[in-house]
């Protein structure tokens, strides 16, 4: 059993086709980087995976459940660390991790967050207001809260954009750490982010998925030396990619 | 347990903004404490009329600060997060209500309480007057959320303020609405203004004889098609916002 599985998924906003007949098997456990340029659909994918966005076709199986039957019980083991930094700006980093394990109905939640505090070295900004954090550490603090639940599926929309690159790689090992333990999709438009942290990757162009390997087979699969040629290559039709539509195991 | 969690987020983010506090609360105590040095020669102004209209004065600025605060939410994505979790869109539009509650049940304690100082006479009718004024805020608060749901954080402060002007324009805090005209004096009339005014007034008062049916009729059918009005777009909006 795949921990995620889609058949034709498909999102149509009126006459544009944003997403088109993508499947996916993504392991459980496994890092699956989606990589496209702007308007290649990886957002639109994210939202409908984590039921935000009904499909206009297709299915989403999660950890064997059917999206459109059980969305319900779905959400109880995802979280998603949105693209834009979604916390709670006027309470305070404790606040806003006690605030979501309330959302989550977190057992013993005190255990929790300060086990989240420890692991995301939040110790000595607790108190402060999220508003008042650099932007690397409202990342951070987001990407915390997505953690609340001990999610089985972890969505990464962009989680590194914008940020310095010592706050990039800080994240970069929080994100590591997070291998084997969840299925986590992450979207990026860093290719070495991609390259360092997936264990395969997912090229997307104009809403369909058009390659998906490791690293290396998208390199041998473009003829490049380098994981940014192979991605422009794959992304703009130069390289051979997989068949149409996308399908991938 | 999710509602009252998210009402206890939404308490906090409003209060810990100083500026809410001051146009909620400040604002209107300030108004009712300046409007009796001038010995206006009105009965609009007299305290057991001026109060009732300063209540509903203050949930002007209640649309305001819910409106806002749904903009933001939805601005910073917190509700695109809000919408993987289990939490239900009821809870959303319950724990966004009962936030806003405190302050109301504070903003009315304070604006009578500073009435009964400058000459109100005390009575119960006013703790009365204050627990309907719960019921009487509703619609201001489902108005919020109407407008936060469709408009941005900026455009929501602009839609907010011109609920502010109707409310005193038309509610008959200021000035008798037939002062203007017929046609005004009618407008008044079918606008909720007024009638939230002339409950509180004929409550406060003992008076019910001010509250008249077509007051009831207008409040009750305002409050019901705002709130559905609120919640169909909110659910709607939880989703297109996702686009």
């Amino acid at each position: 059993m795949y921990s995620i599985e889609t058949k034709n998924l498909t999102k149509k906003f009126k006459e544009k086709t944003a997403v088109d007949g993508v499947n996916l098997h993504i392991k459980d456990g496994e890092l699956f980087a989606l990589l496209g340029v702007n308007g290649a659909g990886k957002t639109t994918t994210i939202k409908m995976l984590s039921a935000i966005l009904l499909p206009t076709d297709g299915s989403i199986t999660i950890e064997g459940m059917d999206m459109r039957k059980e969305p319900n019980k779905i959400k109880e083991i995802l979280n998603i660390s949105p693209q834009e930094t979604a916390i709670a700006p006027n309470l305070t980093v404790r606040e806003n991790l006690e605030f979501i394990a309330g959302v989550y109905q977190i057992r013993k939640p005190t255990i929790k967050i300060n086990e989240i505090i420890r692991t995301f070295k939040l110790e000595e900004l607790q108190k402060q207001k999220a508003k008042t954090l650099s932007g690397g550490w409202q990342r951070r603090l987001s990407i915390a809260m997505s953690l609340i639940n001990d999610p089985k599926v972890l969505f990464l929309d962009e989680p590194t954009l914008g940020l310095d690159v010592i706050a990039r790689k800080e994240l970069w090992d929080i994100i590591g750490g997070l291998k084997g333990k969840m299925t986590t999709i992450l979207t990026t438009h860093y290719m070495e982010e991609a390259e360092a942290l997936s264990d395969r990757i997912g090229i997307m162009a104009d809403g369909r998925l058009i390659a998906v390997g490791t690293a290396e087979e998208l390199k041998d699969m473009a003829g490049t030396e380098n994981f940014e040629d192979a991605f422009v290559a794959i992304a703009t039709g130069k390289a051979a990619t997989t068949e149409e539509g996308g399908e991938q195991k | 347990m999710r509602t009252m969690n998210f009402a206890r987020r939404n308490f906090k983010e409003l209060i810990r903004d100083p500026l809410s506090l001051i146009f909620a609360i400040a604002l209107p105590l300030f108004l009712l404490f300046i409007f009796q040095q001038f010995n206006i020669p009105s009965d609009s102004y007299k305290l057991e009329n001026f109060t009732p209209g300063i209540v509903v004065f203050g949930f002007s600025f209640i649309t305001l600060f819910t409106a806002m605060l749904i903009s933001k939410d939805r601005g910073t994505s917190l509700l695109i997060r809000l919408g993987t979790s289990p939490m239900r869109p009821a809870e959303y539009i319950a724990g966004y209500m009962i936030s806003i509650l405190p302050i109301i049940i504070l903003q009315n304690i304070l604006f009578f309480v500073l009435a009964i100082i400058m000459g109100l006479k005390a009575s119960v009718y006013i703790i009365l007057a204050i627990l309907a004024s719960v019921v009487v805020a509703l619609p201001f608060i489902a108005l919020g959320i109407l407008i936060g749901s469709v408009f941005s954080e900026k455009a929501s402060s602009g839609i907010s303020s011109i609920v502010i002007q109707l409310v005193c324009f038309t509610s008959g805090m200021y000035f008798p609405k037939e002062l203007i005209g017929e046609a005004f004096a009618r407008v008044c009339e079918i606008l909720p203004f007024e009638s939230c005014v002339n409950i509180i007034k004929g409550i406060a008062n003992n008076d019910m004889g001010i509250i008249s049916v077509r007051n009831l009729i207008v409040f009750a059918a305002w409050t019901i098609v705002i709130l559905i009005a609120a919640v169909v777009v909110f659910k709607r909006k939880m989703t297109s916002d996702n686009k």
